[in-house]
């Protein structure tokens, strides 16, 4: 069963065209990245999704519709900055999300305490920090214990300790098999978390698929040895290589196939070329990100 | 429909500023009309002070005192019963947990219809208990005399509290809507009554507007009230609606204003 499908979505502000026929597809169990940098759509698509922004054409189904209009009952989202309102304190805001949910139990003892904020149960809204709010919004998203999440650039605004904390909680959530639907503008934190991604661009589909099938599969290595030249010319005997590049006395290159970093260090040494140093790492998402967006 | 109602009681029971003003209204209702004990030289019309406070006129003077508190509290919570809802960006929040827009604009619905009955309750408690002090000779006949007003005062509330919810739903920012739904009672719909609707069209239809006909639903025609006649001399009709006319009036209106309400509720981007 597939959790979410949109079919050329688009809605425009004015002339702006925020999300231009956008269809893509999340199945169960999919942690789906939505990446793009900023004002790309990523937050306009999810305000479609969740009812709060109408679309100009196009459609979208949750669960395959088999939840009607009560679909966002089963959907735990955090959009932007967490909304609460700041004269109750964090119980009873999370009793009014409860209540709307229908969820008889909620277990918000529970949930304080998985986001940190058994402590500060009593306190009014008003008077929490930005990281305490975000993350009274994380354990609001996961009253009812949803099959979906939604998150909205979950780490923005947030200190060093805050982005680690709510990525630590994100995958744990991960673990428990939820579906996560994830928009951030941190590929890193994509990375990171999601097993899927789509990257949109002025609201435009660019790619989407399994994170390794978007990212693709060369190898970045760097070295360094005495004598690069007479280095560079044996491994073009044996390797597949895509790019070549010299920084002073690095050379950095690019295989097309993944490979043991031992193999070039045995290359080179039965060639009588000792490194001096080898660093072999994947082209990261950031790299893959950048070209594909200076191409849409 | 609990349903709905219970969300607006767990949003609304600790606001302090909608505490602040039911308790104004709990206070001033019947003190203001208590300080009626406190005038000494009353115009010949009321030849025994008692008038204020026993039945049948009870429920007029009442009802009058009413009518102004109740502009003020009623309106005051329903236009921020909205607002907040705006400002904090808890309406859009609560869309996302996943509550309907038609479930969201029914349970603004159904609080005002509750405050309304609540106020009414008050209202008729309050005047039962200055009656049955203050009558001499007591019978029913005399007791449900004018208690036509107490549909009436319950309509009146739910008028000002529509026209409240409909300036906060158009406005969203509670001090400008705040300010418009003062405004608009005290000079905007006069101007237009009397600047401009009295000089296309005189008559009669000047007195059709939503805040005229929400008070003139509970009026203070009483003898003390001699512009009221004067009023008719000059001009050949009323200065007041009749009950019925006024009660067709603001319905009409809360209907309005409550389609208007519900199309910009469904409709917006948040």
């Amino acid at each position: 069963m597939s959790i979410l499908q949109l079919h050329q979505l688009s809605k425009s502000y004015g002339r702006i065209k925020a999300v231009q026929d956008l269809s893509l597809t999340v199945n169960r169990g999919n942690i789906y990245g939505i990446l793009g940098p900023n004002g790309s759509g990523k937050t306009t698509t999810l305000g479609i999704v969740l009812g709060i922004l109408k679309n100009d054409s196009g459609n979208y189904e949750w669960f395959d519709g088999q939840y009607g209009n009560k679909a966002l009952l089963k959907i735990g989202a955090l959009l932007e900055t967490p909304n609460f309102y700041p004269y109750l304190d964090a119980q009873r805001n999370l009793d009014i999300v409860a209540h709307i949910k229908k969820v008889k139990q909620p277990r918000i003892d529970e949930l304080l305490k998985l986001v940190n904020l058994a402590h500060r149960r009593k306190s009014v809204f008003r008077s929490f920090s930005f990281g305490m709010k975000q993350r009274l919004a994380i354990a609001a998203a996961m009253i009812g214990d949803p099959e979906v999440l939604i998150f909205d650039e979950p780490t923005n605004g947030l200190d060093p300790q805050g982005i680690a904390e709510v990525r630590e909680t994100i995958l744990r959530i991960a673990q428990m098999g939820k579906t996560i639907i994830m928009a951030s503008h941190i590929l890193d934190e994509v990375e990171k978390v999601c097993t899927h991604a789509a990257i949109i661009k002025n609201g435009k589909l660019l790619a989407s698929g399994t994170v390794g099938a978007i990212i693709n599969q060369d190898m970045m290595v760097d070295l360094r040895s005495s004598n690069n030249h007479q280095l560079l010319r044996i491994l073009k005997q044996h390797l597949n290589i895509r790019q070549i590049e010299e920084k002073q006395d690095l050379l950095s290159i690019q295989i097309a196939d993944e490979i043991d970093p031992a193999k070039i260090n045995q290359i080179a040494f039965e060639n009588g070329i000792v490194l001096g140093h080898l660093n072999a790492r994947k082209k990261s998402l950031e790299a893959e990100f950048l070209e594909l967006t200076a191409k849409g | 429909m609990l349903h709905l109602l219970k969300l607006e009681w767990l949003k609304i029971q600790k606001h302090s500023t909608t505490q602040i003003l039911l308790i104004l209204y709990v206070i001033a209702l019947p003190t203001l009309l208590l300080a009626g004990k406190s005038f000494n030289d009353l115009p010949q019309e009321f030849i025994n002070r008692n008038t204020f406070y026993m039945f049948p006129t009870v429920w007029q003077y009442l009802g009058y005192i009413g009518n102004w508190i109740s502009f003020f509290v009623f309106g005051f919570i329903a236009v921020m019963l909205v607002t907040t809802e705006y400002q904090n960006r808890t309406m859009r929040q609560n869309i996302i947990t996943g509550l309907q827009r038609r479930e969201y604009f029914l349970s603004k619905v159904y609080f005002i219809l509750a405050a309304s009955l609540v106020g009414t309750l008050y209202y008729v408690i309050c005047g039962l208990l200055f009656g049955l002090a203050h009558t001499e000779t007591l019978s029913a006949a005399k007791m449900m005399q004018n208690t036509d007003l107490i549909p009436r005062y319950f309509l009146m509330l739910l008028s000002y509290m529509t026209f409240g919810l409909f300036i906060g739903t158009v406005i969203r920012k509670t001090g400008v809507s705040l300010f418009l739904y003062l405004a608009w009672a005290f000079f905007l719909e006069r101007i237009v009554r009397y600047s401009f609707h009295q000089n296309i069209f005189p008559g009669k239809s000047i007195h059709f507007y939503p805040v005229n006909a929400a008070s003139d639903l509970v009026p203070f025609n009483s003898p003390l009230n001699r512009m009221a006649e004067e009023y008719l001399e000059q001009n050949n009709f009323s200065l007041f609606l009749s009950p019925t006319e006024a009660v067709i009036t603001s319905a009409l209106y809360i209907a309005v204003f409550l389609f208007i309400c519900y199309r910009l509720i469904q409709q917006r981007d948040l």
